[in-house]
């Protein structure tokens, strides 16, 4: 190790850095990604707009309409326009629902008739639509439960719910994004600054000064991961900040735990980076490469719009594929669970990240060449 | 306009030679498109549920046959309560049901009985979700005989698909995506490599360069759109088009151009490439996920409901959704077309404004 040529190394790449302006980057970059999107993001739906169409008018379908009303997940408004005006306020994306009550829908209820009520939904929005779909009848299920519990022909058992929900107990979504997103963004911003890095001096041809110095190519990847390194180490301070006081996410595991799986997650995307940065001649490429290679799965695999073990056949072994769900998982048991070390499958997901790096690092000094072709 | 034609075929030629920019332009359009599309599944589907089952008997069997696909696998038994809260700490299981042993007897005699649920919460609203798929079981095995019938349409996508949906908001993030990093790359290398001076100082109009250079990109996507839509969303999803097809393209098409106006941006406020990529991943994550591509404008907060006005993506993503699945006529696509154009000349001209200054 020719420790003062990697130092010599280390201190220009910090220059160019500087220079660049891009120091202001690395910080803005994630924390400005974490507040818009901790913010942007809702994955609950809330205040969805349901158009009632009451052609009953009586006791009972307006207890359904005060229902809808009161619940934060709707934000109702009742209506006589005719059926088709209300489908046209659909097309025009400004109802989400429309629910029908038929007329002598009370009296019908009464008699034990069946009735009809007709939900028209739009699934432009598919998820949205079928978790709506999913309020809707719970909501009306619930009233005409309420009702028909008092008739003399209903004398049966009932059965409770009596349901905990575990790690994230008012269910806010803050809680479940904001450490997945510092998992995307431990993914992306090192891995975009890294991959520049080689090949940007292959395109103006200062590579030459490296195959002319004295450094090894192991030496030539660590001074040039090391520094942005040690940049982005602080963020992981900030987006913890961030994710505890701004956002008021729980944090039940170890920082230490925490600290150094962020640390470890960091030089794996750096790697992931350095590897493009090898591979490819342009930079153009590396750029677009990069951010496909990263962004997809970092949203994808992160745990934050699915849990891993409800993905089925290929999405399942490909999220398998790729470091950020492991990442990610450790990250959600720090901030919400808080097993730590205890657990045999944080630690096996601790080694299988170290392998992750030790796989990418070596492919990257095996691939980097230190001669003209 | 010979000079246009000129300029344009350069830069498309110059596209072409670059083997692995082509290939990695392609691989955004197709594999990436497809991943997005089969791999993610935001509503709860395919939850894994575990339970105990104490009572030894009947009705807990009867609840548990009613959890099935799609919404849930096939339930795991776990021995002790123990061995099932070990699973949901893990994450092997999502919900787990807990059978008291003294269930089956109070429900039999009429009691009002309990049946504990163990959550993981973690993902906040598939966990609301499921439960109130759990609870609307729960009622529909109890059988209160309530004579209602709720007949509900899902209109436009009649099974929920999302595998078209999120391939169709993939396909509009990575228009967006590639247009603006095309862009900006093709012209700061120009700067890079001192020419764009050059070109300026030709006796040609730098409009006319501008315009071409961004013309060059702008084709390059939509030749990248047309092999999407027909082997991806059309071919592999069977994505429906409910409105014009032709439509569409003249909508992308303003589009990409109003894009290509933010790279212009981008590229007249950077210095190299590098700062381009930083740049442009800057101002394209917040629009991209911000326009209503993951969650409606209005379930946003509404300091972003403000802000996003000001996205041209965003009429560009309701505009399209419209399209596509609500078969929006013409008319009611004013609007956006509206939107997309206002902000599109206004973004292209100030980014033109911004590079075509020599000093």
């Amino acid at each position: 190790m020719k420790i003062r040529t990697v130092q010599a190394y280390m201190l220009k790449e910090f220059m160019e850095l500087y220079r660049t302006k891009l120091i202001v980057m690395v910080y803005l970059m994630p924390l400005m990604i974490v507040i818009l999107f901790g913010y942007g993001i809702r994955m609950d739906v809330t205040q969805a707009r349901i158009l009632i169409i009451d052609n009953d008018q009586s006791q009972l379908s307006r207890k359904l309409t005060t229902a809808f009303e009161h619940t934060k997940y709707f934000n109702a408004k009742t209506t006589y326009m005719s059926e088709k005006e209300a489908l046209r306020t659909i097309k025009q994306a400004k109802t989400d629902v429309i629910l029908i009550i038929p007329s002598s829908f009370e009296k019908n209820l009464y008699k034990g008739l069946v009735s009809e009520l007709g939900v028209f939904i739009d699934a432009a929005f598919p998820t949205r639509a079928s978790t709506i779909e999913a309020y809707v009848q719970g909501e009306i299920l619930s009233v005409a439960a309420s009702v028909t519990k008092n008739m003399p022909s209903q004398a049966q058992g009932m059965i409770e719910l009596n349901s905990r929900t575990l790690f994230n107990q008012a269910m806010r979504d803050e809680d479940a994004i904001v450490p997945g997103l510092i998992g995307l963004v431990l993914l992306v911003a090192p891995a975009i600054l890294a991959a520049l890095l080689i090949v940007k001096e292959k395109e103006k041809g200062t590579i030459f000064n490296f195959y002319a110095s004295p450094l090894s190519k192991g030496e030539f990847l660590l001074a040039k991961i090391l520094p942005v390194f040690v940049l982005h180490s602080l963020n992981i301070f900030i987006l913890f900040l961030v994710a505890i006081y701004l956002f008021e996410v729980p944090f039940r595991g170890s920082f230490l735990l925490y600290w150094l799986c962020s640390e470890l997650h960091i030089m794996i995307s750096l790697a992931v980076g350095m590897l493009i940065s090898v591979i490819t001649k342009k930079q153009i490429v590396a750029v677009v490469l990069t951010v496909i290679v990263t962004i997809l799965p970092g949203f994808l695999y992160s745990g934050m719009l699915m849990p891993i073990s409800s993905m089925s056949g290929e999405s399942y072994i490909e999220a398998h594929m790729f470091p950020v769900m492991y990442y990610n998982h450790i990250l959600y048991d720090t901030f919400l669970i808080g097993q730590g070390l205890a657990s045999d499958k944080i630690l096996l997901y601790l080694a299988i990240l170290v392998g992750f790096l030790i796989f990418f690092f070596t492919s990257g000094v095996l691939l980097l060449k230190k001669e003209i072709k | 306009m010979k000079i246009f034609f000129i300029i344009l075929a350069k830069e498309l030629i110059s596209f072409m030679r670059s083997v692995m920019l082509v290939v990695v332009v392609l691989y955004s359009f197709t594999v990436d498109i497809y991943i997005a599309g089969s791999g993610i599944e935001i509503k709860p589907k395919n939850v894994t549920v575990g339970y105990v089952d104490n009572t030894g008997g009947g009705i807990s069997k009867k609840i548990l046959s009613r959890l099935h696909q799609p919404e849930f696998v096939e339930p795991k038994s776990y021995l002790s309560q123990k061995a099932l809260s070990d699973a949901i700490f893990n994450k092997e299981i999502v919900v787990g049901i807990v059978f008291d042993s003294s269930f089956e007897k109070n429900y039999r005699q009429n009691k009002v009985v309990k049946l504990n649920i163990l959550l993981d919460s973690t993902a906040a609203a598939q966990a609301l979700t499921t439960l109130s798929y759990l609870q609307n079981i729960v009622i529909e095995f109890e059988k209160l005989d309530i004579p209602i019938e709720i007949k509900s349409h899902k209109l436009f996508n009649q099974n929920a698909d999302n595998h078209q949906f999120m391939a169709l908001t993939e396909l509009l993030s990575i228009i967006t995506m590639l247009i603006v990093i095309l862009t900006a790359i093709v012209f700061v290398k120009e700067k890079e490599d001192g020419t764009w001076d050059v070109m300026l100082l030709m006796p040609v109009s730098p409009k006319i360069i501008i315009l071409a250079k961004s013309m060059s990109q702008v084709l390059i996507v939509m030749v990248g759109v047309i092999l999407s839509l027909g082997f991806v969303l059309f071919g592999a999803f069977d994505t429906p088009m409910n409105g014009s097809f032709w439509l569409f393209i003249l909508f992308t098409f303003i589009y990409a151009f109003s894009s290509a106006g933010l790279g212009l941006f981008v590229a007249a406020v950077s210095k190299d490439v590098m700062q381009v990529a930083q740049l442009s991943i800057i101002i394209m994550m917040p629009l991209i996920f911000l326009s209503g591509a993951w969650t409606p404008v209005y379930a946003m907060h509404p300091v972003f409901q403000k802000l996003s006005i000001l996205s041209p993506l965003r009429y560009y993503i309701e505009g399209s959704e419209s399209l596509f699945y609500r078969g929006t006529s013409f008319i009611d696509m004013m609007p956006y077309f509206g939107g997309v154009l206002l902000l599109g000349t206004m973004l292209y001209w100030y980014g033109f404004r911004k590079i075509g200054k020599l000093f």
